[in-house]
């Protein structure tokens, strides 16, 4: 892959690059997703500079260990994501930033509704991400975004909003198919994988 | 956990709302089943247009992060080894092409043989040889893991062609089936052994060892093929300990 063609590369060619120690390989999936890693990790941790370094860590990880992306388990953007999403719950998680935690107010996050910097991201799609979960029974949405971007477990969940365990759970799993199909339907992600 | 449950607990899962042990039994049971698999990745996508809210990193990031691959630079420049995927399924047809037409050179280059013990005495020898090997200065290990993470099996390599397969977790294979040991060399896979249907432990020579740069396991027909008929369950690059 020559550098001046990796901007038209796919995503999972970006990573075959990565794997020969192709620098501006690792540029070029940054520039694409560094933002969205970004934004989500800042979302969770409520904090600049500990989300700068769930960035750093996530593409540090792409570089030194790229063969744990594989293509056929979808999206090198949903990957990044994800790795990004369990590394900021583990610093929430962990001990010393209980207190950060503590200062958050979740309920807040999980009734003040969806809110999607649209600036950036195509105006289409976020229209559509935005009613699919505007179209949620409001328990599951809930249930979701506590989970999602509170980063609690769905133990806390089922405490946070006095409902069992196992209702908490279904809940989670039902909304996240409901948004599946609903995305579908708008043409966005059909087949879940390269976006 | 039964089917069910874990079943119920995947949208979970895959927003990380779940505890350490139920995540630990869901990851166990998705790497044997692929409906489960199915579904977290549609959660995973699902999840990450709820999280793709865009804007710019923060500027001077990139070049913090470009200075810290300068400052450690991989110890190898290593062509990705990936188990699974269809950009890997090409890999591996065009690795039985060459394995093909070097299938001779192979079996003169390399030494094929493995020991592969059952025998607990003999087995408790070579996990003993294999961790000292392991702790030495001058091993290379890999460490090998399925695509989900979990690691499987770590092999290591001395400088001499040397080479031990320890901490092997694989789930036990029909008699007519084994296991086989493979060595990355460039984009070839180069068979370091036969490893019977449920290997524990097992030591291989490689006369090649400097340019193996990695190794990868796969599921074959009991005795072993020249070269892969499959896609690799669980494989891992050689680093310098």
């Amino acid at each position: 892959v020559e550098t001046d063609t990796l901007r038209e590369a796919s995503d999972a060619l970006l990573v075959v690059a990565i794997g020969r120690w192709r620098q501006d390989a690792l540029a070029e999936a940054y520039r694409r997703h560094a933002g969205s890693v970004f934004s989500l990790a800042r979302r969770l941790l409520g904090d600049g500079a500990l989300a700068e370094e769930v960035v750093q860590e996530v593409f540090l990880r792409l570089w030194n260990t790229p063969d744990r992306f594989d293509p056929d388990r979808g999206s090198l953007r949903s990957y990044l994501l994800a790795q990004a999403h369990g590394r900021a719950v583990d610093l929430l998680r962990s001990e010393t930033s209980r207190r950060l935690r503590e200062e958050r107010q979740v309920r807040e996050t999980a009734e003040g509704g969806y809110d999607i910097e649209r600036e950036v991201m195509d105006l289409n799609v976020a229209e559509h991400v935005q009613e699919a979960m505007a179209g949620l029974p409001l328990d599951e949405r809930r249930a979701i975004t506590l989970a999602y971007f509170g980063g609690h477990t769905y133990r806390e969940v089922a405490t946070l909003l006095d409902q069992p365990e196992g209702t908490v759970k279904s809940r989670i799993r039902t909304g996240l198919r409901r948004m599946r199909d609903s995305l579908t339907e708008a043409g966005i992600g059909g087949p879940w994988s390269e976006s | 956990l039964s089917h069910r449950e874990i079943q119920q607990l995947l949208g979970a899962y895959a927003l990380d709302a779940v505890d350490d042990d139920e995540r630990d039994a869901i990851e166990l049971h998705l790497a044997t089943c692929p409906r489960c698999r199915a579904e977290v990745m549609e959660d995973r996508e699902v999840a990450a247009f709820l999280g793709h809210t865009g804007g710019p990193a923060p500027s001077g990031l990139w070049d913090r992060i470009a200075a810290s691959l300068e400052e450690a630079p991989p110890p190898l420049a290593l062509a990705p080894v990936t188990p699974m995927g269809a950009a890997r399924r090409a890999r591996w047809s065009r690795w039985a092409l060459v394995a093909t037409s070097a299938a001779a050179v192979v079996a003169l280059a390399l030494g094929l043989a493995v020991a592969v013990s059952s025998r607990s005495s003999h087995r408790d020898t070579l996990q003993e040889q294999a961790i000292e090997a392991r702790d030495r200065s001058d091993a290379r290990v890999a460490d090998l893991r399925s695509a989900e993470g979990r690691l499987a099996a770590q092999a290591v390599l001395l400088p001499d062609g040397r080479g031990y397969l320890l901490q092997t977790d694989l789930p036990r294979l029909d008699r007519a089936r084994t296991y086989q040991l493979w060595a990355l060399v460039g984009n070839e896979a180069i068979s370091a052994g036969v490893l019977g249907p449920d290997p524990k432990v097992a030591t291989f020579t490689l006369h090649v060892p400097p340019s193996a740069l990695g190794f990868a396991i796969t599921d074959e027909v009991a005795g072993g093929v020249a070269q892969p008929q499959h896609k690799p369950l669980v494989s891992g690059r050689l680093r310098s300990t």
